[in-house]
């Protein structure tokens, strides 16, 4: 019990830190005035600009000090209210934004990584049953330069190939399409996100298999007379699962990153492009809020990732 | 699936060990062949301006009957030219400059000030290390590429800068090896030895332990350049990266952008690819080696 306390209060600690950090950082570094009226916010001797001036500080509390801001802010956050956008006439909340744009990049990220293990692992199992020989060697050629490839030039490889050239796939997402058409025009960019991970993956999982096939275990269960395939599937693969999962979660960041890109190329209305647009107009509240949520999930994950281990394997529990 | 019925007995697997072990032995000639092409994007970059290359911002419109822009590739400019008729090729060479210098002062930054707190919190253990421990982890918190996007936001985007935010991304990583390889070395004889005759902290952290952290971390230097290349690259892409100036990121987004340059002229988004690219497998296949070579463990990553 005292472990799980632990690992929650440090997550908690955790994103407590992460938020005052970036809260602190973008009120003190930017000038939320500015950001909210533009070059009126410099114009102290026009009553018209003073008025305006006064009404945006009163709304936006900025004549308290920053301290009572974050704790406003913070009660503010945690009961799903995430203030109001900087830009143009605040509409809509930032709330509704992100209520709008979550379930995209989410499905995305889901389908990617759901993507990932799809591939990784029955390509683990056919090199790692073959190692050393050609066709592992091309393998491990083909893991180094998915490695290499930076998502943005893949995206655009893959979809000037399977899109533009071959037709076989949709150029960009439509927002008021079906749901299946939808889950459709997010294929390629699920596997633009993919393909690197799944990269990723499979290295690890190859060299875990192939310690994993040198042991007696393996030996004495091809003695028993099971085939190969049920031993590669029911022996082998279950004890190098364990550092999967770890890696799995790990990866959560990378997938994270790539949906920011590849939202942008494929053109999905997701809180990836969406942080983009904001950061370009300097709209803080927005991007304040797509880094907690981000910080959140990509901390719920892990302490996920940690807990499932605990369970699979009791002696990580110290 | 007939792949699976090879499956590899103990004996099979004793030969890739074996195999393996040759490889630790020798960098080998893809070594020195990534070596070799990162010294020449280097030296290309350097000496950009003094190249008898045409002129990165001048537009080549053709008079001949070629109609508009952009030109496919051909003896005139190799690589093609863009919608405003301007010369891929010399572009890419400019744009390596940015990318290039982008990628190492990041990493030397990263090196210096993560080396730095991670031997320190090593050393010194206590409350010390859990400060910058939790440091570290707050800055693993978030996937690296939304911190940069975040710090970018706050500040005027200039080389150095774009350079600066790309090397605390880097912290972390480099902070964590250093703090792991210094606790591997604080509890060994010769440091035990060298203060039983009295050396102070200063002379057993500079003389003892940083000639053996200094390695591993060197091996880290060249798969770190590359993940700033890319990063600097995607947030270029992003239109995120240094304002004024040609960077790969910025050269392929401009190859990509609308509905029909790809389409239609392919060549100019391609060819900064490929060199984007060779450069980052380079750095990758050959920091690899190198850690292979000097047998840093994966774990301690």
């Amino acid at each position: 019990m005292r472990f799980w306390l632990q690992r929650v209060a440090m997550a908690v600690l955790l994103l407590l830190s992460v938020s005052a950090l970036t809260f602190g950082a973008m009120n003190i570094l930017g000038d939320p005035l500015f950001n909210i009226l533009g070059p009126v916010a410099g114009d102290v001797n026009n009553p018209d600009s003073v008025k305006l001036i006064e009404k945006a500080k009163s709304e936006f509390d900025l004549d308290e000090p920053l301290v009572v801001r974050y704790g406003l802010w913070l009660s503010d956050f945690v009961r799903g209210d995430m203030g109001v956008q900087f830009s143009s006439d605040g509409q809509p909340p930032v709330s509704d934004l992100i209520k709008e744009r979550l379930p995209r990049t989410a499905t995305l990220v889901l389908l990617a990584q759901l993507m990932a293990i799809a591939i990784a692992i029955p390509w683990a199992l056919a090199t790692a049953s073959r190692a050393g020989r050609l066709s592992d060697r091309i393998s491990t050629m083909n893991t180094f330069f998915l490695v290499a490839m930076p998502n943005f030039a893949l995206a655009i490889i893959l979809k000037f190939v399977l899109s533009i050239k071959l037709g076989w796939m949709p150029l960009t997402y439509v927002a008021n399409d079906p749901l299946s058409s939808r889950l459709w025009q997010m294929v390629l960019p699920a596997l633009t996100i993919a393909l690197p991970v799944a990269a990723v993956f499979q290295r690890l999982l190859r060299t875990d298999l192939i310690t994993t096939l040198q042991q007696d275990f393996i030996l004495m269960a091809r003695a028993k007379g099971l085939s190969r395939r049920r031993v590669l599937f029911r022996h082998a693969l279950r004890p190098s699962l364990f550092s999967f999962i770890t890696v799995v979660g790990l990866n959560t960041g990378a997938l994270i990153g790539g949906s920011i890109v590849v939202e942008t190329i494929f053109r999905i209305p997701g809180i990836g492009s969406s942080l983009v647009e904001s950061v370009l107009r300097e709209d803080f509240p927005v991007v304040l809020a797509i880094v907690m949520i981000v910080a959140v999930a990509f901390v719920l994950i892990n302490l996920l990732v940690d807990i499932l281990y605990s369970i699979i394997d009791p002696r990580v529990r110290r | 699936m007939s792949g699976t019925d090879n499956l590899v007995t103990t004996d099979d697997a004793s030969d890739v060990a074996v195999a393996d072990e040759a490889v630790k032995r020798r960098l080998g000639w893809g070594f020195w062949l990534c070596i070799g092409w990162i010294v020449l994007m280097i030296i290309l970059a350097f000496l950009a301006p003094y190249l008898s290359i045409k002129d990165p911002n001048a537009n080549f419109i053709d008079m001949s009957g070629k109609g508009r822009p952009p030109y496919g590739p051909s003896m005139d400019h190799w690589f093609g030219t863009d919608k405003d008729a301007r010369d891929i090729f010399s572009r890419t060479l400019y744009g390596a400059r940015i990318s290039l210098t982008v990628g190492f002062v990041a990493i030397a930054f990263g090196l210096l000030v993560g080396g730095a707190l991670g031997i320190l919190a090593g050393y010194f253990r206590g409350w010390f290390d859990r400060i910058i421990s939790f440091l570290f982890v707050i800055l693993l918190s978030f996937p690296s590429l939304v911190l940069a996007i975040m710090l970018t936001s706050l500040i005027e985007r200039s080389l150095l800068t774009i350079s600066l935010v790309l090397g605390v991304l880097s912290i972390a990583p480099v902070g964590r090896l250093a703090r792991a390889s210094t606790l591997q070395y604080a509890d060994r004889e010769f440091v035990t030895a060298a203060r039983q005759i009295g050396a102070t902290n200063r002379r057993i952290i500079l003389r003892e332990l940083l000639p053996n952290v200094v390695i591993p971390m060197g091996a880290l230097a060249l798969l770190g350049m590359a993940v700033a290349i890319v990063a600097e690259g995607g947030l270029a892409f992003l239109g995120l990266s240094v304002e004024k100036g040609i960077t790969w990121g910025s050269l392929i987004q401009l190859g990509s952008e609308g509905s029909t340059t790809l389409q239609k002229s392919p060549w100019i988004a391609f060819f900064p690819i490929f060199v984007l690219f060779f450069t980052v497998l380079a750095l990758n296949f050959a920091g690899d080696r190198l850690r292979t070579y000097l047998d840093v463990k994966e774990s301690a990553l």
